[in-house]
This record gives C-alpha cells, structure tokens and sequence, in this order.
C-alpha cells in the first residue's frame, strides 16, 4: 500500500481517539471560518470593502484539524488565502473584519488587509502575498525557539502551488539538516490558480512521495475529513516537538474562483464548486457523522457563530478609517530612520 | 588596538559584538570551519561555537528568510552573503518581507539583521562577481544601506549596524579587504549615520563611497600636486539614509559638485545625489552636476578591461578638471 493511501485509510480509524467535545470543537472551528469567508464575500458584492480576496471556503477542515493541534504559543505562518488559518490559531475575528475594512483596529492596523494579517499575540506571524514567501520565516522562528529551550512548534501552510517554489525545497532541506521543530502543510486543492496540480505533481499523494524522498517525515491526508486532519496533524505536531521536522499534503477542495473576480470558468466547469460542495462539503460530513444525537448542539453552535459573525463584522465597520499619517508609520524601529518617510 | 586590513578590521567587530551579546548569530555559505571565502569569518567558530557560527546549505533565499525569521524572535543574526551578486537569489526575502514586515505588521515585528556582502569589483572575478548592487537596496523603505570605505569604518559600522534594530544592507568592498588597512580605536565608539570629509578642499565637493572613495582621493592628491583644483572628498558611508547635510555644508563653500560611485551610472544613487542638489541647493551651484559611474555594461574580468568600465583615477581626474574648467 502507498503511503497515501495508508494516510486515506488511517483516517478512518484514527477517529476513535477524538472525542465528542473536541469533534463539536473543530466543528464550531470550520463553522466560524465558513462564516467569516461567507460574510466576506456579501460585504465585497455589497461594496463595503476594497481589495480582493481569496475565499479559503471548502478548505475549513485542513485548518482547523491543523491548528486544533496547537498551543497558542505555537506560530503559523500563511499564505494569501489564510482567513482560515488565521481564524482557527485565535486571531480575534472583530481584528481581521476590520484588517479588511482598513480600520485602525485590525490586526495590521489597517494597512496591510486580506493577505497580511499578523497577530503576534496569537502566534500567527502573518499570511504573505508572495507564494511560499512565508514558508522561511516559520523554519527560523520555530527554530529561533528551539534554541532559547522551548517546545513549541512552527506550522507553515503553502499551496500546491506554493510546493513548485525553490526556497520549499530550500527550506525542506534547512529544517531537515537543523532539525527544526517544523511542520509545512501543503494545502493541495488540485489548482494554482487555473494551473491543475495533477499534471505538474501527478496525482494526489504525490508531493508527500516527493518530500518522503528528502528524509522529512510525510503523511497525506483527505482534508474532507477534519478528524482525520486532526489526528494526523496531531501526530506531526507531535514529531516535529520531540524529533524534526514533518510535513502534511491535506488534499482540499477550492469551492470559490481563485480570488473574488476570477473567470474560474474559463478553467473548469461553471458550477464546480458548488456541485463539489454539495457532495464533499467537510462541514457536512461532520455533521452527518456526529448523527441525530448532536444535532441540536450543532444547531446551538451554527447559531452562535451566525451571531458572533455578525456582531464582529458590524462592530468592525463601525470603527474609524485608518488615518492617512498611518501610511508613514512602522517603516523603522529607528525612531532618527522615519523622518524621511 | 592595532592597524588592521580591512577584513581583519570585519573580523574583529563580529567577534567584539558576538562576544558582547549571546543573541548575535553568524549564518551563511563557509562561514564556519573555512572562516570565510574573504576570511572575514575565521577561527570564529572555534570562538563562539557552532551553535553561534552557523554554516548554511546554498540556499540564499531560505537561509535569509530564515534569519528573517530568527530576527523577529529578537536574536541578531549576522548572514553573510558569499558574493553580493547571489544577493539577487534573496531579493523576495529581503525586499518583500526583511523591509516590509514591521509595516505590514504595524510594528508587531521588527528585524534587527545585518546581511554583509563583499560588493563590487577589483578582484577580477569576473561579472556574476563583482557588480555593485546597493543603489536597488537604496531603493526600498525599511532598509539601511551602509558601504565602509576604511578599516576603521568597516569595524564601527558593523558594529554600530549588529546594534541597530532595523535590517541593514551592509556592502563591502572586496577589492579593499586586503588592500586597505588603517588604525581601529577600540575606545572611540558608534559613528551614526554621518557621512564624513574625506579630504578637505575648497574648489569641488566629490561626493563617493566605498571603494571609489579611493580612487577620488587619488585623483585630487595628483590634481592638487598638478596645481588643479582644491577637492573636498566627502566619503558618504550611507547610502540610505543619505546625509545631505554634510554635502551642503561642503557645497556652500566649493559651489561646485561631483559624484562618483561604482555603480552603473544609469540609474545609480548618484543620480539622487544630482537631483536633491539640482533641487535645493540651485543657488550654490557655479557649474552643471558631474556624474560619473561604470559604463552601462557587464563588468569584465581582465584588469585593464574592468578599469574601462568603472570609474578609474584617470577619468575621476579628468571629469575633476572638466568641471574646474566650467
Ligand atoms: C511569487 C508569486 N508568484 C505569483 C503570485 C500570484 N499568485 C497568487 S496565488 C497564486 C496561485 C497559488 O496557488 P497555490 O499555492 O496552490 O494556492 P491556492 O491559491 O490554490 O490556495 C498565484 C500564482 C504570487 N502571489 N506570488
Ligand atoms: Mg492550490
């Protein structure tokens, strides 16, 4: 058996080691991103933000399995489609509405928007708009870690497209030789923009046979299931705490086009995304294998979400614009260098 | 302390900072056992450890960004890049994270890196070695572009660099490392970002940086000798930030301006140079600005063919002299 597909069938059987509490947990996780990437896209068809974005819509289960994984002293770092990410390591999502408004009060204080959330304080370093471009930065800081004596952990989520860049490989290799608590999670939802990851890679499971091949641990894993992605998250957490560096292929599906005005159907057909979602949809899957018993408390926390979504979005909004004088903020440290801003 | 080359001097202000402050770290391609393509590394690792003195894979892009990341988490990392003209392979770290991410993150993160670089030429190692590449740098908010003409600089500006909390782009002069020595005074301490008179003089402020800075002094001793014009050579140190302040206050008593530098002249920073005078100090200038860099081409390996391309004591004298003439 490949090592893909030893990954598909663990997933099934990993799932007797999470329990009810934490399956609603990660299920409120994938509810709250849902959310926010829906309440995104209405405010941008109603006019209300400027800029684009790139819905993670689909993909909830890849980050919430993961991060459920993590300590809050753990760090992250993402790329441009990284709501979801930032969302399930704990940034406040009344900062990221508002990151997106450009308001003083996001996470970034407004200058950086959709692909440059950072919140320290949660430990998510920061999404980043070069493909891969954030990948470095978590192999020094988990590392940077390591060295001052603690534990904790780096998680850098690419894309399949993400996985063609040099510095992956750059960075595959400096976390292998410096043993960096490290964990890449290739988030391959079968498309760089409208370039089909299986004829570059091959299919799925292929880039977790092109990692295994440096001597970083590998594992694949179907990122319909969320407890699956936990579960093998966890173990790769785990490794890269006590031992080196691991790395996740979490096969996913994109629902919406690329960002917010791409002609996806030049691409692929018309309705994919919502014909995938309607069959493979994770949040769905969770629902339906927690059974009739829970559906009440999944109802209780579809409702809670809803109204934590709105209220955040709302109270986001309500906030003062950005000053203009903030343009020339935080370029140095150096307080003699800002001068010439 | 002692007189000390200019490698040496490089040398000695990483091991005072590394002993100073156990947060400094040393990364790049044969920094370790080998000490250094230049030597500007060596018996360091003995010194400090490998914990502290960290070889890296050919991998400039990852191991930059990697210090990126090392920097935000408050170590001081010193990466070293082997030639800067592999620089360019670290570009997207550099320019679209190092400089940017205190910005971006609203001053959540700041990067206090140093990336050193043997810049531009005389070594004759030929074009994909020996380029001058700082006035890219110069171009991007959030970097520091410092470039040591002197032994004395290269010591106290690195050090004043490792102590300086934003990321600086520290070029130095390979074609000095060897050639170049002078006293290094332990007890003098940080510079700041001033350039400095050079040369004094009274007819033409030269203005110029690193290794050419040379070759101006050059140029006004033998035109001095030769009963030419009186030069105030004016060694920049910075090129960002640039210190206007220095120059005007040569310019109001020479009224007259040259700049010369190692990079292409097309697009160089001299050409900022030219247009802040141009700018804001019309009313001091008795002539048109002169310029001079390397010629818009490839820098050759063989000597005498380099010499055509930067900027040589012969031309610097003879643009020196056209502008006297003015
Ligand atoms: C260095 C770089 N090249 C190109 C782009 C433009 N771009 C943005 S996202 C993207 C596709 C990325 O695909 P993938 O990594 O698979 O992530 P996905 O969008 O599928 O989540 C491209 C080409 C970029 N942002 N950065
Ligand atoms: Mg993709």
């Amino acid at each position: 058996m490949s090592r893909a597909a030893e990954g598909r069938a663990g997933a099934g059987g990993a799932a007797a080691t999470i329990d009810v509490d934490q399956a609603l947990s990660l299920y409120r996780q994938m509810v709250l991103i849902r959310g926010v990437e829906v309440e995104i896209e209405t405010l941008h068809k109603r006019g209300r933000m400027t800029g684009s974005f790139h819905s993670s819509m689909g993909q909830e289960a890849c980050a919430a399995g993961v991060c459920a994984a993590l300590r809050q002293s753990d760090i992250v770092t993402s790329n441009h489609r990284g709501h979801g990410h930032a969302v399930a390591k704990g940034i406040p999502i009344e900062g990221i509405f508002a990151e997106l408004f450009g308001r003083s009060t996001g996470v970034s204080g407004g200058r950086g928007g959709s692909m440059h959330l950072h919140h320290r304080e949660s430990g998510f370093l920061g999404e980043n708009a070069i493909v891969a471009g954030g990948l470095p930065w978590a192999g020094g800081a988990a590392w940077a870690r390591k060295k001052r004596g603690l534990t904790d952990v780096g998680v850098a989520f690419i894309g399949d497209g993400g996985f063609a860049q040099g510095v992956t490989h750059e960075v595959l290799l400096m976390a292998r030789y410096w043993e960096a608590p490290l964990v890449i999670v290739c988030e391959n939802n079968g498309l760089a923009h409208s370039m089909a990851s299986e004829r570059l890679f091959g299919e799925p499971g292929s880039i977790t046979r092109i990692v295994e091949a440096t001597g970083v641990r590998s594992e694949f894993v179907d990122g319909r299931d969320v407890i699956a992605v936990a579960e093998t998250a966890a173990a790769m957490v785990e490794h890269a705490r006590t031992v080196g560096p691991a790395f996740i292929e979490c096969q996913v599906f994109r629902v919406k086009p690329h960002s917010l005005s791409d002609p996806d159907y030049r691409y692929r057909e018309k309705d994919a995304g919502q014909a995938w979602l309607e069959t493979h949809d994770p949040i769905l899957a969770l629902r339906r294998r927690l059974g009739e018993d829970q559906g009440e408390a999944l109802d209780r926390i579809d409702a809670e979400v809803a109204e934590e979504v709105a209220a955040a979005s709302a109270a986001a909004e309500a906030a003062p614009q950005t000053p203009v004088e903030a343009a020339l903020e935080n370029v140095y440290l150096t307080a003699e260098l800002n001068k010439n801003g | 302390m002692a007189e000390l080359k200019y490698a040496e001097a490089v040398r000695a202000a990483l091991a005072a900072e590394m002993q100073a402050d156990e947060d400094v770290l040393i990364m790049g391609e044969e920094v370790g056992a080998l000490g250094g393509v230049f030597t500007t590394t060596k018996d360091l690792i003995e010194q400090f450890g490998p914990e502290r003195v960290i070889d890296t894979p050919i991998s400039e892009s990852g191991f930059v960004g990697w210090s990126i990341g090392l920097a935000a988490e408050g170590f001081r990392p010193v990466v070293e890049i082997m030639f800067s003209d592999f620089v360019l392979l670290a570009l997207d770290q550099i320019i679209n994270l190092g400089a940017k991410v205190r910005f971006m993150s609203n001053g959540q993160f700041n990067v206090p890196l140093v990336i050193r670089m043997p810049g531009g030429g005389g070594t004759n190692h030929g074009p994909q070695h020996s380029q001058s590449l700082e006035s890219i740098f110069a171009q991007v908010p959030g970097l520091i572009v410092a470039m040591p003409a002197t032994a004395a600089d290269a010591y106290w500006m690195l050090r004043d660099s490792i102590r300086c909390d934003d990321p600086v782009i520290f070029i130095e002069s390979k074609g000095l490392y060897f050639r170049e020595k002078g006293e290094v005074d332990e007890s003098e301490g940080p510079r700041g970002f001033g350039a400095r008179v050079a040369r004094p003089g009274t007819d033409i402020t030269v203005v110029s940086a690193a290794r050419m800075l040379h070759r101006c002094i050059e140029a006004a001793d033998a035109l001095a000798a030769a009963g030419g014009p009186s030069c105030e050579v004016i060694d920049l140190r910075y090129i960002w930030p640039l210190d206007t302040d220095t120059i005007a206050a040569s310019l109001a008593k020479t009224n007259k301006l040259a700049v010369i530098h190692e990079p292409v002249e097309f697009s160089g920073w001299g050409g900022e140079v030219a247009a802040w005078a141009a700018a804001s100090q019309f009313e001091q200038l008795d002539g048109p600005i002169a310029r001079l860099g390397a010629r818009r081409v490839p820098i050759p390996f063989q000597p005498h063919l380099e010499d055509e391309v930067v900027p040589s004591v012969a031309r610097i004298e003879a643009t020196l002299s056209d502008l006297h003439g003015y």
